[in-house]
Parts: structure tokens; C-alpha cells; sequence
């Protein structure tokens, strides 16, 4: 899909409006299965951003659980020493992993890609060694069991269409913080992606604008922590599992990789589609797997932008037939 | 057309005085000698060619000047500023910007999604308007603004790439053999975006090239670099006679 | 100071472990361009191939680890053609793609095999006790074989012919090519060489620790320690850091206690990184 960033822009604003009937669904029905599908999309959605904001540089962060780890268990420890607002709860979710990032992104978004990629997909392991390592913190194997619901001015969030409210709603906040870093350094990013050296020729310094998206994908995959932890009212290390990026990543690469709508459009389905199979869920991962592998092969775009592309085919192809070539009016004219 | 004549004194200043100085740099990879301590300056508004046989360095000297490489041995003023050692982007950042031997631009969006990014990357510096719509259009570029780069025919990709570097309002460029590639009746068009370049910002332009013509036509002082060392320096006529410079050449084809 | 000496052995036999499968990967890296997210998948096939000859089909034990070996080797033969050969040199779809088959190879053998861990022993057990030293058999028949399998591929890969032409593709592909050396033809090979490494390993130590389908998720975490520290694409690089790795890793969970050896290992990486971006070993500077 060629980068053209008035109809990307177009694209990102349709994948948040999509988003909202998330945050709609719950007040608009009780229907179980409903429910349980908004808020794992939410929270698919809210991590697959992480995933989005690096791949918008061309890297592949395996840092999202460690980030959902650090977020999650942040809302998890404040919420249970009694500082439950809404607002609150949000901002440390976002702040902590942010700040964790910002000095490890100082150490490892020098190296090269694939260094970077390494450490991270390190960093989450050393991370579930952390939470086993301090159990009076993190409540180490057993984790932080009956995690206080958010409140909102001072009241409970308790009820489950409220439950799941708030997690659509992070995913939302989550994707307009992608939105607007993606845009503010859309050329910056996709420049470093697209030709390293010419960016650095023109005076784009590499290492400011990865961190800057470092520490927007930290914040963000921290935001989903805090959805997942609110919405089961437990932090727990198995909800953190390193192999979750997987799914995450699937999720990306399938919507498209190029825009927010491809974000939305890869969890919904995935998600749905694994819900619909339930009876086979640990078959999800080798599904996964052939999907990524489809993907990568046959539609490198992922489905939203292998419509994009055929768009521009069809589109193209009708102004070649309407419109005389210039050859033929050459000849009109002899 | 002598543009000769219109480079200005060799060793003009203008009135903030800064001119881009190599002192004594030297560079080796490993056991490799690149070149030796080389030392010389390059004033704003000047001209300045280099010249020398393959493998003789040259490209790495601008490497080294830009900042993408650091030198083994010496430094890089810019003005009073010692600038060896800076990131290549910062050294982009302070108005040293160098242009590619081989097509470089951003190779899957349009002309003017390019040019967009150039003009936004070195925003800090602000000032008249560059005229780079004339440009486009002696280039014959105007009228592929929504093209992908990469489908532009080769010359027209480095005449793209020399733009976006203007658009970075840079007070040095240095330019790696800008008519690499370039069809005989394109090379003009190098004379004409120096041209524009040191009427609008005044720019002090390195070229490294093999085109003599070109060399003779554009600048009024060049150094010969041969296996490292600085051989030679003063105006074309001068220097292309001497029997080392020739010597150094002898088995080269110089275009 | 027994302690001290039969922890080294151990460590040694770990880090033999390790190099084989970070020679493995860093083979694959440095002459195909491929990140072989796959790789801790091989190992378990390995284990779990072994584990069906011996258990299930009453093979003897080391005629199960060879032709398991070349059983995982065959799997990865047709994975490079199958799937990764067109990619070859781009990081980020081979990244995706092994990640892929990772998925689907772990996913089948939990199909086949259940979630569980399966009762996968070594045939040798007991240990060789002697004036406070302790070192268990198992841990002296891996080292063993491990370090005979680490010296056919030096062998192989600094010595033969084939092992001079792949290093030649690592170096520069064009003008391996221009010189003729059939790259199409090496790659599969290659690539079988190195998952069959992996699954050698797994045969031999998976009945040792635990043969699950979520083994393998650890040991890529392994390789990918053990290469930043030498350097990836170095095989001299890989084996040293392996070594070292395994020391630490012994030393430090039986002095330090618990998984604190992962996380010395973690911060002692990052450190190292800090001073010396390009690896205790590596030479290629890596600037971002």
C-alpha cells in the first residue's frame, strides 16, 4: 500500500469511529456473548496499538506485554491502596510504562532493529521473573486478587456494562494518543522506516523520534493493562504471558499494518473469529500462525490495505479507458 | 556561458563569515588507509571541486565531512564550531547537507510527499522563498508531483534528490558526482540548480565528480585526491596540466 | 570447592547446549538473512520425535536422537522452501513467517501430543559422586555430545568446502554468486543444518529438564542472549557467549537461588550493551 497521507488520515479517522459502537454495545444490550466479545476487542484493539505506533517505524516491539505487565499492575496496586478515580487510574497506567521506556529505549533504540527486537522480546520474560521475585508488591504466583473497580467522581464502576464502558473506553483513548503521535511524526516515522539514511541526511534524528514512539507504544500497551486488569478485577502473571504479543501481531498484520482501521478491523475479526471457534480455542495460535503466514504471502497489506490497493487498480484503470491517451490525440491531430 | 566567472574570489566570506573547514583528517578502516591528513576550507558562496581517481577517497571524505562516518585523525569546523563527531543529522541540522552518488529519495511516495518532507525535516531555519517551482520545472518535474518517485526516469530521481536538499536551506552542500548517471544533455542541469542554489542562499558547494567538462565549466578551484593524498590545488587549467595530476589518471578514463 | 568445580561442569554442559542452538540460529542469520523465530520449535520436534521413537515405537535411545535429528533437519528443509526462500535477507517478513510456523508447529504438537509435559526420560540416571563432587550423568553424555556435534559443524563450516561457500553467501551474497556458488540450492541446506542442531538438542537434554509444547518459548530467549553477546552472524562469537551464558546461569541458581540467575543475566546484557554496543565478541558496530 503506497503511503499517501491525506487518505491514511481518512483511514486512521474511520478505524476510531469504528471503535465507537464499543463503547455503545453495553448500554445498549445485555446479550452475554456481546459483551464479552467488546471487551476482548477493546482490549486487543488498546494492545495492537502499541504493536501499530512501532511498526509505523518499521520495527517489531515485542514489548507489549511487558508494558500491559507494568500498566496493568500499576492501576492493580494503586486501585487496591484505595486511589480508584477513573482519571487516576489512566494516567498512571500510561505514565509508568512510559517512564520504564524512556531509559530503556535510551539504551536499546540505538542498536539495530533487530537487536531492539531481541531485547524487548528479553524484557518481558525478565519481567514475569520480576513479579515472581516480588511478592510483596506484586503478590508474586498469586498475583493481586479483587482489584477495586474504577470510579467516576466517586462512584463505582462495578456493574458489568460499566466494566466493560471503561475498557472500551481506554481502547478509544488509546487509539486517539495513536492517532495523534502517528500523525504529529507521520512523515518523521514513515521516513525511518521507508530510508534511514536519507531521513538522517535531511536532519531527522533517528534515535528522538523512536523513542518518542517508544514511549507512546509503552504508554498505550500500559493503558491495555489496565483494561485487562479492571476488567477481570485481578492482576495476575498469566494474563501477561510473553506469547499474547503473537495474537497482537497477527492482529496488526492481518487488519493492515499501514493504518488504525487495519488495527480495528484485524482484533474485530480475529477475535470474533476465535470466539466463534471457542471449542477449538487452543487451536487459535496455529490459526494464527497460518493466517500470518497467508498474509505475508499472498496480501502483504493485510485486508484493509489490499482493498486500499484495489481501489487504486480500479480507479486507475477507468481513467486510462476514459480519458485518451496521448498518443491517440497525437494522431487526431496527425 | 562561463559560470567560472560568476564563482565569486576563491576565498570570499560572507557576512557571517563561516566557512567549512577540514583540518588535518585523516581516515582508515582497520589496516585500510583511506587518506591521509587532508586539509582545506570551503567559504560560503564558494566552488569548490574535487576530483581523483576511483578509490581514491573521495567519496569517503564527504562521508566523513557530513558527519555519517567519523575521521581516524583530525577535525571539522564549521566556522568556530568543531562539528567532528556530531551525528550526521545534526551536522544536517546546522546547514551541511550532502546529496547521494546513486538515486536517493523516498523511493515509494510522490514528488511531492518529498519534497514535503525536506522542507519540513530542516524546518528550524526559515527565510524567502527558495524558488524550488522553478526548479521543478526546468527539471521537467512539475508535472510528476503525485508520482511515486521510483518511477521517474534515473536522471530526473537525482534532479529530485537535489531539490530536497535545497529545501533544507542548507549553507553547504556537498555534492557526490552529481552527474553520475545523467544523460550528456542533462549534466546542464547541474549548472543550473548550482546556479539557483548560490543565488538564493549563497551556498558554499563541494562537488566530487568524474565529468571534466563539468569541473572545468562550474568550478573555480579544485583539489586532486590520489590514493589518499591531496595532490593538488588551484583552478582547473592550472592543475589538469600538471604532469602528476595526469600521471595520476593515466589508465582512468576521466569521462 | 567441589560445588565450585561440578557447578562448572554443569554450566559447561549448559553453555554446550546453548551454543548449538545459537550456532544454529546464527548460521541462519548471517547467510540467509533469517530470523528464525521458529527455532524453539525445532528443539521440542526434536523431543518430541525422539520421545515417540523411544516410548512409543521401542527404539533405543541414541538411534532415536540420530534419526530424530534428521527427522527436525527434514522439517526445516521444507519450511525453508515452503515458506521462508522467497524472504530470504528481509528481517521483518522472516521474522513474521517463522513466527507463524512457530505457532503452528507448537499447536500441533499439543494436538498430538496434549498440553501436558510427557514422560520423556533419560535412559542413564545417577551421577558420578567422588570426594564431595557431583555431577550427573546426563549432564556429562550431553556435554559430550554436544561438544562432538559443536566440532563437526566447525569442522564443516571452516573446513569443507560447502562450510567455505556458505560462510562466502554470509559474507556477500553477490559476489558469492557471481562466483557461482548456487545459493537457492545452499539455503534449504543450510537452514536444515541449523533446526537440526536444535533438534539434536532437544533430544537429548528435553528428557533431562521437561519435554512440553511451551519448551520452546524459553530457548528462543536463550539464543537471542547468546548472540547479542557475541555478535550475531559470528559462529566463534555465538559458542563463546554460549559458554559464558551457561556459566552464569549455573553459578548464579546455585549461589544466587531461584530465577535470579535470569535476571543477573538480563541486567549483566543490558550493561554490556551500554559499554560495548557491538557485543562482547561482534566487531560490527551498531549504530541506530
Amino acid at each position: 500500500m503506497v503511503s499517501d497521507r491525506r487518505r491514511d488520515f481518512k483511514l486512521d479517522l474511520w478505524g476510531i469511529v469504528l471503535l465507537v459502537p464499543l463503547l455503545i454495545s453495553p448500554f445498549v444490550t445485555k446479550d452475554v456473548l456481546i459483551s464479552s466479545l467488546t471487551y476482548q476487542i477493546s482490549i486487543g484493539v488498546a494492545a495492537t496499538m502499541g504493536i501499530y505506533v512501532m511498526l509505523r517505524m518499521g520495527l517489531l516491539s515485542f514489548s507489549v506485554p511487558s508494558f500491559m505487565t507494568i500498566g496493568g499492575y500499576a492501576a492493580a496496586i494503586s486501585a487496591t491502596a484505595g486511589w480508584t478515580d477513573i482519571f487516576f487510574l489512566t494516567a498512571i497506567s500510561f505514565v509508568a510504562p512510559a517512564l520504564v521506556a524512556a531509559p530503556l529505549g535510551a539504551i536499546v533504540l540505538r542498536l539495530k532493529g533487530i537487536y531492539f527486537i531481541f531485547i524487548t522480546f528479553i524484557f518481558n520474560e525478565i519481567l514475569q521473573i520480576l513479579l515472581f521475585e516480588t511478592p510483596d508488591l506484586t503478590g508474586g504466583a498469586n498475583g493481586i486478587p479483587g482489584v477495586p473497580p474504577a470510579t467516576l467522581f466517586g462512584h463505582e464502576l462495578a456493574a458489568q456494562p460499566q466494566l466493560v464502558a471503561v475498557t472500551a473506553a481506554l481502547a478509544i483513548v488509546a487509539a486517539l494518543i495513536t492517532f495523534v503521535v502517528t500523525h504529529r511524526f507521520r512523515a518523521e516515522f514513515t521516513s525511518i522506516e521507508e530510508n534511514e539514511t536519507l531521513a538522517e541526511s535531511l536532519g531527522v534524528a533517528l534515535w528522538k523520534y523512536r523513542t518518542i514512539g517508544f514511549i507512546a507504544s509503552a504508554g498505550v500497551s500500559g493503558l491495555a493493562g489496565f483494561a485487562l486488569v479492571n476488567m477481570l478485577s485481578t492482576a495476575h502473571p498469566s494474563l501477561f504471558a510473553s506469547w499474547s504479543v503473537n495474537s497482537y501481531i497477527a492482529y496488526a498484520f492481518v487488519g493492515g499494518r499501514g493504518t488504525l482501521l487495519g488495527v480495528a478491523v484485524g482484533s474485530a475479526l480475529l477475535i470474533a473469529v476465535t470466539n466463534y471457534f471457542s471449542a477449538f480455542a487452543n487451536l487459535s495460535a496455529g490459526l494464527f500462525g497460518v493466517l500470518l503466514i497467508v498474509v505475508m504471502m499472498l496480501a502483504p497489506s493485510g485486508i484493509v490495505g489490499s482493498f486500499v490497493k484495489l481501489a487504486d487498480y480500479i480507479r486507475s484503470r477507468s481513467v486510462t479507458r476514459s480519458a485518451p491517451s496521448i498518443k491517440e490525440k497525437q494522431n487526431e491531430f496527425g | 556561458m562561463n559560470s567560472v566567472d560568476r564563482a565569486g574570489p576563491a576565498s570570499a566570506k560572507n557576512a557571517s563569515g563561516d566557512a567549512l573547514r577540514v583540518d588535518g583528517i585523516a581516515k582508515r578502516f582497520g589496516g585500510l588507509r583511506v587518506f591521509d591528513p587532508i586539509s582545506f576550507e570551503l567559504a560560503e558562496d564558494e566552488i569548490l571541486g574535487v576530483i581523483g581517481p576511483n578509490g581514491a577517497g573521495k567519496t569517503t571524505l564527504i562521508n566523513v565531512m557530513c558527519g555519517m562516518i567519523e575521521p581516524s585523525a583530525g577535525r571539522v569546523h564549521l566556522g568556530q564550531r568543531n562539528i567532528t563527531g556530531l551525528p550526521f543529522h545534526s551536522v544536517s541540522q546546522l546547514g551541511v547537507v550532502r546529496s547521494f552518488q546513486q538515486t536517493n529519495t523516498f523511493s515509494k511516495v510522490s514528488v511531492e510527499e518529498n519534497l514535503f518532507r525536506a522542507k519540513r525535516f530542516c524546518s528550524k531555519r526559515s527565510g524567502p522563498d527558495l524558488g524550488l517551482d522553478d526548479l521543478l520545472h526546468d527539471f521537467e518535474l512539475a508535472g510528476h508531483l503525485d508520482e511515486p518517485s521510483d518511477k521517474l526516469p534515473y536522471g530526473l530521481q537525482k534532479m529530485l534528490g537535489l531539490i530536497m536538499v535545497l529545501a533544507t536551506r542548507p549553507r553547504f552542500i556537498l555534492m557526490d558526482e552529481p552527474a553520475a548517471g545523467l544523460e550528456r544533455r542533462e549534466r546542464i542541469r547541474v549548472d543550473r540548480f548550482i546556479e539557483h542554489a548560490r543565488k538564493v542562499l549563497r551556498c558554499g558547494i563541494l562537488i566530487v565528480e568524474h565529468d571534466m567538462d563539468l569541473v572545468k565549466r562550474l568550478c573555480p578551484t579544485i583539489v586532486v585526491l590520489e590514493s589518499g593524498r591531496l595532490l593538488a590545488k588551484g583552478p582547473p587549467a592550472e592543475v589538469l596540466a600538471r604532469p602528476d595530476v595526469i600521471n595520476a589518471y593515466l589508465g582512468d578514463s576521466a569521462d | 570447592m567441589e560445588t565450585i568445580v561440578s557447578t562448572g561442569v554443569i554450566g559447561i554442559s549448559i553453555g554446550a547446549q546453548y551454543a548449538l542452538i545459537s550456532i544454529g540460529f546464527t548460521l541462519i542469520f548471517g547467510i540467509m538473512g533469517v530470523v528464525n523465530f521458529a527455532h524453539g520449535a525445532f528443539y521440542i520436534i526434536g523431543g518430541y520425535f525422539a520421545y515417540t521413537l523411544t516410548s512409543l515405537l521401542g527404539a533405543p535411545f541414541i538411534f532415536a536422537v540420530v534419526l530424530a535429528t534428521f527427522l527436525t533437519a527434514l522439517v526445516g528443509y521444507f519450511v525453508e522452501i515452503i515458506v521462508v526462500e522467497k524472504y530470504v535477507s528481509d528481517h521483518m517478513a522472516t521474522m513474521l513467517l517463522t513466527l507463524g510456523v512457530y505457532q503452528i508447529m507448537v499447536t500441533g504438537a499439543t494436538l498430538a501430543y496434549g498440553a501436558e509435559p510427557v514422560d520423556f526420560r533419560f535412559p542413564i540416571s545417577g551421577a558420578l559422586r567422588w570426594h564431595g563432587y557431583f555431577v550427573p550423568y546426563s549432564t556429562l553424555v550431553v556435554l559430550v555430545v554436544c561438544a562432538v556435534a559443536i566440532v563437526s559443524i566447525y569442522y564443516l563450516v571452516f573446513m569443507t568446502r560447502y562450510g567455505i561457500a556458505l560462510r562466502a553467501m554470509a559474507d556477500d551474497g553477490a559476489v558469492a554468486r557471481a562466483q557461482g556458488i548456487p545459493a537457492a540450492r545452499m539455503f534449504p541446506m543450510a537452514f536444515a543444518i541449523a533446526t537440526g542442531l536444535a533438534g539434536l538438542t532437544g533430544a537429548i537434554v528435553t528428557p533431562i529438564l521437561v519435554l512440553e509444547p511451551q519448551g520452546g518459548e524459553a530457548i528462543l530467549g536463550k539464543a537471542f542472549i547468546v548472540v547479542i553477546l557475541g555478535g550475531l552472524g559470528s559462529v566463534t562469537g555465538a559458542t563463546a557467549s554460549a559458554f559464558i551464558v551457561g556459566l552464569i546461569e549455573a553459578y548464579s541458581s546455585v549461589y544466587l537461588g531461584g530465577s535470579k540467575g535470569a535476571l543477573a543475566l538480563f541486567v549483566l546484557v543490558v550493561l554490556i550493551l551500554l559499554v560495548r554496543p557491538q557485543g562482547l565478541i561482534g566487531s560490527s558496530a551498531r549504530k541506530a
